[in-house]
């Protein structure tokens, strides 16, 4: 629930936001500078299972007797780290810890554990300690929507002013038309980040020339997919970021509305969220007359209930709407024709996150990043045994091989790469020589991979291809919103035939047949989300056919599939 | 963190009081808002009581201006709903792809063979309802992950798995 906000003001000028600024820089400034050694513990969804609230507790108890400054920020992405430490003794950089369990706290403070130690903050080694840029995981990013995520927290406006929240949203009302606001975004050419690569400059400015008012924007920060997390991590690591893109759009469109629709699985994010927009709305960023610009703009948190299907721009805008998320035809786009058949202008969490450097910074400098048809940073995300996984943001164009090796240091002990599945549940799996390729929007279609949303998953020799299409089909089959036909029965077909495979029952013309079905599903499906729903399992049929010829032949190689059980109505039916 | 309350276990309704109260905050300047918004209130219900009574959607439909026909279509479309009560604990089992290739297969296979339980089901004995996700718990360092309750147990195997299954049962009968 809401916190009192009682003891932010209500800025009402350009000065007052200033001012405000200044101060909280002032403070921000005097935490580092302090006598006390601040500690700051990343929390987030990835770190609370392993116990950072303990950890949190065991610093906060020594605090006044060694002098210590206990804060929480963001995770901030390394997931492997967790639960991850910082401390900065007054006069010296902050030094990483990782893995920090509650009875590390006292050791930590009195020099001990140095094994746990990662590396330190800033480009100079310290105390023979390396410093944290020059570790694989760190070294190749670039970020932009990560710059803070881990470094303030979440649940302070102050902190994310004195960073510089906000001042792209200050360009916006005070010192650029909205016209000069989309110029700068169609330079910087980003592309959306939820999987489409649609350019953004060009959705809004059919935005902003849309004639119907009111107008809205609507921000998809609904992940259903079951393999990326990039979009909780923004909101729970700095959500004021997200806020910001959002009110930018809204000022840049014309639209008086802002919404933001994140899924109901994220307990976690949905408060930090909250937070941030009751204490924007305390100070007038977000309102009536923002900050005195004679501007408005509302703002609504919407959130969804867990339907994979509402991360499609139409479906997301009925589920807001409190009707069944399920796609419709196009034309009319939700541009001309969208959240209560008012133009609206739907982005990604990821795109509108970026939006604060592009506008106080500028497109060109945004453009330098990436590569010639992808510009700027993208968020990937990978699961699976891997060294050091996690969230990273890596410039558009990094070789695969760089990141699945050294960014993301290679499989675990014990465990053999074997693929790694693109896209989510759109596209196909690559091998590991195929990886020479550079990771952008267009590298990896020709490949049958797809960026998607920046979610890989790494397998193993232990996770049979056959098995591993038939979940990513069953997947799809669950989460088909059973309007069209098409998809409704033919994903079901699909998961039947890989399964008659599976339970070793396959033949010869089951091969042509899943082609055969699939061509349908993907042909005559309304939506995105049936016409690639067949895309896995076609990937996994082309990169690993002998696994599905041995299955025919009576065999899992990988001792996974019950090809020789008794194929039961229950064990068909089970997920 | 906010304190998650839990309701005290009822099987057989929901303290419809408490939704009164609940809904008298849901403050809709106009009937687009209300439509809104219907979304978030069946999301608090089902947060407190752990499933929407037929009763509380009833509360809802007349706050909101809608009927308890479409909270009914909203409440089967949209996985995160429950229409039945819940045992006494709650597990949500994460079946994301990062569980899957860490073997969260062969989890909810045993969940199937073991203890007779598919997706959303409770136990015999009402101890424990294990539910499916679809998505992905955000915990992928941690896979093949669940999370009891407000509790999370990381890096499971079938044993440990049963072993956890098998402590809660006990010791929810132990209780009753």
């Amino acid at each position: 629930m809401a916190q009192p906000t009682s003891d932010l003001p209500r800025l009402t000028s350009q000065k007052a936001f200033d001012e405000f600024r200044a101060r909280a820089i002032e403070k921000w400034e005097a935490i580092w500078n302090g006598k006390k050694t601040v500690v700051s513990i990343g929390i987030g969804s990835s770190s609370i299972p392993v116990g950072a609230l303990d950890v949190m507790a065991a610093f906060e108890r020594i605090a006044d007797k060694e002098n210590l400054h206990v804060r929480k920020t963001g995770v901030d992405g390394a997931d492997w780290t967790d639960v991850q430490v910082r401390v900065k003794r007054p006069g010296e950089p902050a030094v990483v810890y990782a893995n920090v369990v509650p009875s590390d706290a006292k050791g930590i403070i009195d020099g001990k554990h140095r094994g746990k130690i990662i590396g330190v903050e800033g480009d100079q080694p310290f105390d023979g300690i390396q410093p944290l840029d020059t570790h694989p995981f760190y070294k190749y990013q670039q970020r932009i929507v990560l710059q803070d995520v881990g470094v303030i927290d979440p649940d302070s406006i102050e902190e994310a002013i004195a960073r510089g929240a906000y001042m792209g949203l200050y360009r916006a009302l005070f010192e650029l038309t909205p016209e000069e606001v989309i110029a700068e975004v169609t330079t910087a050419n980003v592309r959306g980040r939820g999987g489409a690569g649609f350019p953004a400059g060009i959705k809004w400015e059919s935005g902003r020339k849309a004639r119907v008012t009111p107008k809205f924007v609507t921000c998809n920060s609904h992940e259903g997919e079951p393999n990326v997390y990039k979009d909780r991590r923004i909101h729970e690591g700095d959500p004021h970021r997200v806020l910001e893109g959002i009110l930018i759009a809204c000022v840049a469109v014309g639209a008086e509305r802002g919404y933001n629709y994140v899924g109901g699985e994220y307990p976690l994010a949905i408060q930090r969220f909250r937070k941030a927009v009751d204490d924007a709305t305390a100070l007038g960023l977000v309102g009536r007359d923002m900050l005195g610009s004679g501007k408005n703009v509302a703002f609504r948190l919407r959130t969804g209930g867990g339907a994979y299907v509402c991360g499609e721009g139409s479906a997301m805008m009925y589920s807001i709407m409190g009707v069944r998320g399920q796609p419709r035809t196009k034309p009319p786009r939700s541009v001309e024709e969208g959240l209560w058949k008012r133009p609206t202008v739907a982005n990604n969490t990821e795109t509108l996150s970026n939006m604060r450097d592009i506008v106080v910074k500028g497109g060109e400098w945004y453009a330098q990043f990436g590569t010639e048809k992808s510009k700027g940073t993208k968020l990937m995300t990978v699961q699976g045994p891997m060294k050091t996984m996690g969230l990273v943001e890596v410039p558009m164009g990094i070789n695969f091989k760089t990141l699945i090796d050294e960014v993301w240091g290679g499989m675990r002990d014990g465990y053999t790469f074997k693929g790694i599945q693109t896209g989510g549940v759109s596209a196909g799996p690559l091998r590991y020589e195929q990886l020479d390729v550079p990771v952008d929007f267009d590298s990896l279609t020709p490949l049958g991979g797809m960026l998607g949303s920046g979610g890989f998953v790494v397998f193993d020799e232990t996770v049979c291809a056959v098995d591993f299409a038939r979940y990513l089909t069953a997947f799809n089959r669950v989460e088909s919103c059973s309007k069209c036909v098409p998809c409704a029965r033919g994903n079901p077909a699909l998961v039947e035939t890989v399964d008659r495979i599976r339970f070793g029952r396959g033949s010869q013309r089951d091969l042509p047949l899943l082609e055969r079905t699939s061509k349908h599903v993907i042909e005559l499906s309304l939506c995105g989300l049936g016409q690639v729903a067949p895309m896995p399992l076609l990937g996994m049929m082309q990169q690993y056919p002998e696994e599905f010829q041995a299955h025919i032949d009576g065999v899992c190689p990988c001792g996974v599939c019950p090809v020789s059980a008794e194929a039961t109505v229950e064990a068909l039916a089970a997920d | 963190m906010a304190e998650v309350v839990h309701a005290p276990a009822k099987t057989d309704g929901i303290d419809l009081d408490y939704v009164r109260t609940l809904m008298a905050h849901f403050e809709p300047e106009d009937w687009q808002e209300g439509q809104e918004l219907i979304l978030s209130a069946l999301q608090e219900i089902n947060e407190h009581f752990g499933y929407v009574s037929v009763e509380a959607a009833e509360i809802v439909a007349e706050r909101l201006g809608t009927t308890i026909n479409r909270i009914y279509g909203l409440l089967t479309f949209y996985a995160d709903f429950r229409t039945q009560p819940r045992g006494k604990h709650f597990m949500l089992m994460c079946h994301g792809m990062s569980c899957y290739v860490m073997g969260s297969q062969k989890l909810v296979q045993e969940m199937a063979d073991k203890y007779g339980i598919s997706d959303g089901g409770t136990t015999a004995g009402g101890e424990l309802t294990i539910q499916v996700v679809n998505g992905c718990l955000g915990a992928c360092n941690q896979s093949p992950v669940v999370k009891l309750d407000d509790d999370y147990h990381g890096r499971l195997t079938t044993e440990s798995f049963n072993e956890l299954v098998q402590r809660v049962i006990a010791e929810t009968a132990q209780e009753q």
